[in-house]
């Protein structure tokens, strides 16, 4: 299917996709979601809530400049060395993981059309105790040598997100309270301290250092997280699950000319809708439509009121580049005051726009033997019901279904 | 269901083996060595879990009923510790870690956490459900991380990675060899 992009304000075509129940076995059981979600506490009051269960997206505020604070602890493990650097002077070195950070925030700030700008960070700070990387401290900080108990066989590095699912919610040591539904209390991003065979080069240390994973490329990566995404299912995109291979990095480095050279159109377009700019007049572009089954006896059951492919992966292909502008986890509406509707809807947004811009979409129905939630979503990511929260309000009750049978697609135009 | 049964044989030579399974937080895994780094290998039934501040973080203690132990000793019941989880109205999310909700059946590799209780090792690379065909009663078992269709531009195709509706026995049969090439016993 063609959908040619054209005028300079939003447009939306719907799409219908209809599904043959046939077997594909390339189908695959997709799990790719590109932002995370949180649904409102609903036992609260309507000033807590903000008076919807409709799943809001999880992200900082970006409101205020230098609302994101940012620490990186200095501590590094001496037994063994696991941050490798050209420098090997201990001044050199810090200075040299220091402007690795800095390039790798840069990658998500240098994007176009979104809030999320240089002036959106505070000043980058330095720390030295041994447990800075905390999640009650409200400071979203980097450790590379910070042993935590979470890490086990093959963990390289991980990122810890709080956030907040009521509105002026704090965190243990106190800080400011959140300010919406989904807001980013902290974001702490570990790496792995203590394994001799394990290491992370700068750039620089990275050509005499082939066997260590690139510094960079994974940091950028989990400070992609550490912004509200989740992973992505495209190939090549900076929130892809797999990281390069020892020695490689993901995409191209930056440069001053195009600080965010390292992600893809997919991880640009994902921001764009976690940090809307209000004067992005390029990318204004929206697809949307819903994955149905041809026979709708394929539909589950069990939870009622499924009409429609959950989940599914919609992939925007832009047909002057070849390259994939945006790929989203779909299969759910959600109109205030919620609860989601797991209706096959998909909406591709903030695309960008022109009289020769064309989009492709490709789906891909999820037909993964096991329940979605068990792999993917937090179990209070799109739905929360009385078995996760007693006492939750009915109205407001929701329950994520297990994925469906196998299908092979077949897409047709729209109404 | 037969083409269907023929399709997946022909596929299988592909599935056998875990392919070049690299979560972003994650090293590369092969069956041999989450065999070879994990404390015990079993099959479980979550029986419940909890979620709880301590030492700065947000954990999640999910108790298993084990169901057959494939390697290592291990009580009739286990806590499995795991960051991330949702305490009153603040959620700690940690990508890669994988989740597990009452009466879910998985095969997992474990690994004693220095915290107390087990840790799974490579998080979604050491978990593989158990789904049961309704029909048939046929159990297979998936990788939680092979969850991800991954999208090709050049080839404009999705494909799937990973352990994917393996049967049981035969997922049992490779689990047990790599164990035994560990040099570990095996009950």
């Amino acid at each position: 299917m063609n959908a040619n992009r054209r005028g300079k304000y939003r447009n939306t075509i719907s799409v219908g996709i209809a599904f043959l129940f046939l077997l594909q076995v390339t189908a695959a059981y997709t799990g790719a979601y590109d932002l995370g979600t949180t649904v409102a506490d609903m036992t609260q009051a309507a000033s807590a809530s903000g008076g919807t269960s409709c799943p809001q997206l999880t992200r900082f505020d970006v409101s205020t400049p230098g609302n994101i604070n940012r620490l990186w602890s200095t501590l590094l493990n001496t037994g063994p060395i696991t941050i490798l650097t050209a420098d090997q002077d201990p001044d050199g070195q810090l200075d040299e993981i220091e402007a690795v950070i800095e390039q790798s925030l840069s990658v998500w700030t240098g994007v176009s059309g979104t809030l999320l700008q240089p002036s959106a960070l505070g000043a980058l700070q330095r720390g030295d105790t041994t447990t800075v990387c905390d999640s009650t401290d409200g400071l979203n900080t980097i450790c590379f040598g910070q042993n935590d108990p979470g890490f086990t066989l093959g963990v390289l590095a991980f990122t810890v997100v709080v956030s907040a699912d009521t509105i002026g919610e704090q965190l243990p040591s106190g800080g400011a309270p959140s300010t919406f539904v989904g807001e980013i209390l902290d974001a702490d991003t570990l790496f792995l301290p203590s394994n001799p065979n394990t290491t992370f080069a700068t750039p620089a240390a990275l050509p005499s250092n082939p066997n260590s994973y690139d510094l960079e490329s994974i940091l950028t990566h989990e400070l992609g997280h550490s912004f509200g995404f989740n992973h992505s299912g495209v190939w090549g995109a900076m929130m892809f699950p797999f990281a390069p291979a020892p020695g490689q990095f993901t995409g191209s480095r930056p440069t001053a000319q195009s600080p965010d050279a390292p992600l893809s159109d997919d991880d640009r377009t994902g921001l764009r809708v976690l940090y809307p700019g209000p004067t992005d007049s390029a990318h204004i572009g929206a697809i949307s439509g819903s994955v149905l089954p041809a026979n709708p006896l394929a539909l589950p059951i069990s939870p009622a009121g499924v009409t429609g492919i959950f989940p599914a992966q919609v992939v925007a292909l832009d047909n002057a580049t070849g390259k994939v502008t945006a790929a989203v986890m779909a299969g759910w509406s959600c109109g205030d005051p919620g609860p989601a509707q797991f209706d096959g809807t998909f909406s591709l947004q903030h695309l960008l726009v022109g009289t020769s811009r064309s989009y492709q979409i490709y789906a891909e129905p999820l037909d993964g033997p096991v329940v979605l939630g068990n792999v993917i979503y937090n179990l209070t990511s799109l739905c929360r019901n009385s078995a996760t929260d007693p006492g939750w309000p009915a109205q407001y009750a929701c329950t994520v279904p297990p994925s469906a049978a196998p299908f092979s697609s077949r897409i047709r135009a729209g109404p | 269901m037969r083409i269907r049964k023929r399709l997946i044989l022909s596929l299988l030579p592909a599935l056998l083996f875990l392919p070049a399974v690299r979560a972003t937080t994650l090293a590369r895994l092969s069956l041999d060595q989450l065999a070879a780094g994990s404390d015990a290998v079993a099959r479980v039934r979550c029986a419940g879990g909890e979620s709880h501040w301590e030492n700065g973080s947000i954990w999640t203690v999910t108790t298993f009923d084990v169901v057959e132990t494939i390697k290592g000793s291990l009580p009739r019941q286990i806590a499995v510790r795991l960051p991330g989880g949702r305490v009153g109205h603040l959620t700690a999310a940690v990508d890669g870690t994988p989740k597990f909700y009452p009466g879910a059946e998985a095969v997992v590799f474990l690994e004693r956490s220095r915290a107390g209780g087990f840790t799974v090792a490579g998080w979604v690379e050491g978990t593989f459900r158990i789904s049961r065909d309704t029909r048939t009663g046929n159990e297979t078992v998936t990788q939680d991380s092979s969850a991800f269709a991954v999208f090709d531009a050049a080839t404009r195709t999705f494909r799937a990675e990973g352990i994917r509706r393996m049967p049981i026995e035969e997922f049992r049969a490779r689990v047990a060899a790599a164990v035994a090439r560990s040099g570990e016993k095996t009950r």
